[in-house]
């Protein structure tokens, strides 16, 4: 056998999933969440598994636990313009120098009744894709929410990637740094409550 | 957890750069005004609880439970 055969066999590693069977996957893609998933701090190693399918929906597979896999999607496919701006401490916490080796997913929720489909875009899962750290961070942007119903955005997209050439995800860039220059982030919050929550109004 | 009490217009001091100040008290709501940093993570605990609610729904889906949703992403009809 030759070396580069032997090199790669022990790179790679079997894993069990409940969803996909047993896997064999590349050491090198194994991506670390240092504090797990919100709700599932426990589980710190996945591994991102594409099933190829046309929705362009991936999964974020536990290799701790066989039955937790997240359904995920690269959110600028139905999203052009989402770009999340991350603080310093997220930054460090990813050890990321580049915003550009930043890679985005947004867990996906989808009900039987598939056009109530939506995207997390408040806390997307960051990955530095150079060395495989990930975190899913709260972003501090209180425009976005939790349940970002998008069924009709991913229709139209995945109808345009098929008739287009090339594929617009690299026009923008993946994440921002975040820059104190500009206005504070806090305002908006101040906004939101006076607007939204009139049963919590003190006056 | 640190338990303190404090008076309408007291404050409460973190590491060296944030502070939190009692702003108005009314029946059973606080209002509260939080001094910090500009690039501070500030959020409603409900934002987490949302969150962690969110990623365990999401653990419902099944690939092949998506076969369907593949056909209506893909036909022709809106």
């Amino acid at each position: 056998m030759s070396r580069a055969n032997l090199y790669a066999r022990r790179n790679r590693v079997k894993i069990k999933t409940s969803r996909f069977g047993e896997l064999e996957v590349n050491q090198d893609d194994i991506i670390k969440f240092k504090d797990g998933i919100l709700g599932f701090e426990q589980y710190k190693n996945f591994i991102v598994i594409d099933p190829s399918d046309s929705t362009l929906i991936l999964w974020m597979q536990s290799l701790d636990n066989s039955q937790i896999a997240f359904p995920v999607i690269e959110p600028q496919i139905f999203k052009v313009d989402y770009c999340p701006v991350l603080m310093p401490n997220d930054m460090n916490a990813l050890a990321l120098e580049n915003p550009a080796d930043a890679k985005v997913y947004t867990i996906l929720t989808i009900p039987s009744d598939f056009s109530q489909m939506s995207a997390n875009l408040k806390a997307p899962i960051i990955v530095n894709s150079k060395k495989n750290n990930a975190k899913q961070v709260v972003l501090q942007d209180n425009k976005l929410v939790v349940k970002f119903e998008m069924y009709k955005d991913l229709k139209r997209a995945i109808a345009n990637f098929s008739t287009s050439d090339d594929f617009k995800r690299t026009h923008i860039a993946p994440v921002k740094r975040f820059n104190p220059e500009s206005e504070s982030q806090f305002e908006e919050m101040e906004e939101i409550v006076i607007n939204t929550s009139k049963e919590n109004e003190l006056d | 957890m640190l338990v303190l009490t404090r008076k309408l217009g007291e404050s409460i001091a973190i590491d060296d750069d944030i502070k939190i100040v009692v702003v108005q008290i009314k029946g059973k709501q606080v209002r509260l005004g939080i001094k910090a940093p500009k690039d501070t993570k500030i959020h409603r605990e409900e934002v987490y609880m949302a969150i962690q609610e969110q990623n365990q729904k999401a653990l419902e889906s099944t690939p092949e439970g998506l076969n369907d949703l593949a056909k209506e992403l893909t036909s022709h009809k809106k």
